[in-house]
């Protein structure tokens, strides 16, 4: 059992054990959605969404669960948040919904979401799995929202849709394209990397 | 209870609390879902046929919708088609206006599309493409013209642009539009839309 500060257990998400960045989780949505900043942040919302309530109801029902099923009852649990979250964003954000695709009902195999609920909201308190949900999703949120600023600033010139470079810029096309995501995230991990190897020397 | 008995237990349970739940959430967002859908439809159909106010729909089969677009006088404003076919990455579902007679396309517009980004995607633009769709000629096949076209007078009444670097996606839109012409002219000569002209006669 885990004897780390609350703050430390919410700080671990956003760097130490970031999703993206360090354990290399949700790669899918990480690299198709991160074309434009509001698709980025709009499945991090979500996925926020789905993690903090499957967390939530997991880490309230893990006594009852027989450790068999233990896995098919976590997949019906995320599986209804992540419908919620479907539905709410083609009723109130549809051009959203539409710009995001099959990529919201696929929140279901995210790795972090099923990964988190295997690792840690099945063996601890409420209250600790609302805290680690939080700081995995804020980390997740984060990172899509790195990669999806200049992947959009470089591919189109424009950030949330606001053009931010002058006329003289010509946007690297490549960049909205998957290469593009590849790339961006290639480079983020090495920074990643190079800033936690100095770190530990220090 | 046996393990066997508890796992049937829980796993019902779950779905049951899981379907029930989800059932109220449908309810609550079908009628907006549904009025978002319909709101996207109309945008479209008053881009592509100027004055519509009023939609009939006159045909509907998988993949075709054909609509009769009155003003608000009653006058007849023109028609627009909903089709959807094949593109490049996935299916485009476009929406383009035929004037009164049925023999002149009025203007063409993307509903939805997932095509390449900044190539194949300039489908959506207007300047690139879809300004290019006014008053084409739709009483036979239509075809496309390499580039570089610059303005729509450049082309014939029976062409249109490809956009560079993105022919094949200038060609599945074509393509779309063709059949869907050729449907309404199959429909017409069955007697099952008719034209104003028609029903001058």
């Amino acid at each position: 059992m885990t004897t780390k500060t609350i703050r430390a257990e919410y700080l671990k998400g956003l760097w130490d054990e970031n999703p993206v960045l360090r354990q290399l989780l949700g790669l899918c949505p990480t690299l198709a959605v991160t074309g434009t900043v509001i698709t980025g942040l709009a499945m991090g919302l979500a996925t926020t969404f789905v993690l903090i309530l499957s967390s939530l109801v997991v880490s309230s029902i893990k006594k009852l669960i027989p450790a068999q099923v233990r896995i098919a009852t976590y997949i019906v649990v995320i599986a209804s948040f992540v419908t919620i979250a479907d539905q709410f964003l083609k009723a109130f954000f549809y051009p959203i919904s539409e710009a995001l695709g099959p990529y919201v009902p696929l929140i279901v195999v995210n790795c972090i979401i099923l990964g988190r609920q295997e690792a840690f909201s099945s063996r601890n308190s409420i209250g600790r799995s609302l805290i680690d949900a939080l700081g995995m999703s804020t980390g997740f949120l984060l990172a899509l929202l790195v990669l999806s600023s200049i992947r959009e600033i470089l591919g189109a010139g424009t950030f949330l849709g606001y053009q931010v470079m002058g006329p003289w810029f010509k946007p690297w096309i490549i960049m909205i394209l998957p290469a593009g995501a590849f790339i961006t995230l290639g480079i983020l991990l090495g920074i990643a990397l190079k800033i936690e190897s100095k770190t530990k020397r220090s | 209870m046996s393990l066997s008995s508890r796992m049937i237990l829980v796993l019902t349970t779950v779905g049951l609390i899981s379907g029930g739940f989800l059932a109220g959430v449908a309810k609550l967002t079908k009628e907006r879902i549904a009025l978002n859908i319909q709101a996207e439809i109309e945008e479209a159909i008053k881009i592509v046929v100027d004055d519509a106010e009023v939609s009939t729909v006159l045909y509907e089969e998988e993949d075709l919708v054909i609509y009769r677009e009155m003003e608000d006088d009653g006058q007849l404003a023109g028609y627009a088609i909903q089709a959807t076919g094949v593109g490049f990455q996935d299916k485009i579902t476009l929406m383009f206006g035929l004037d009164e007679t049925l023999t002149k396309i009025t203007g063409l517009t993307i509903i939805d599309q997932k095509e390449t980004p900044g190539l194949g995607a300039k489908i959506t633009e207007w300047v690139a493409f879809l300004q290019f769709w006014e008053d084409r000629d739709a009483t036979g096949l239509l075809t496309l013209r390499k580039p570089p076209v610059r303005t729509p007078p450049e082309l014939l009444a029976t062409e249109i642009n490809s956009i560079t670097a993105a022919t094949i996606s200038s060609r599945k839109v074509l393509k779309i539009v063709n059949l869907s012409l050729e449907k309404v002219r199959g429909l017409i000569a069955e007697g099952k839309i008719t034209s104003e002209e028609h029903d001058d006669h």
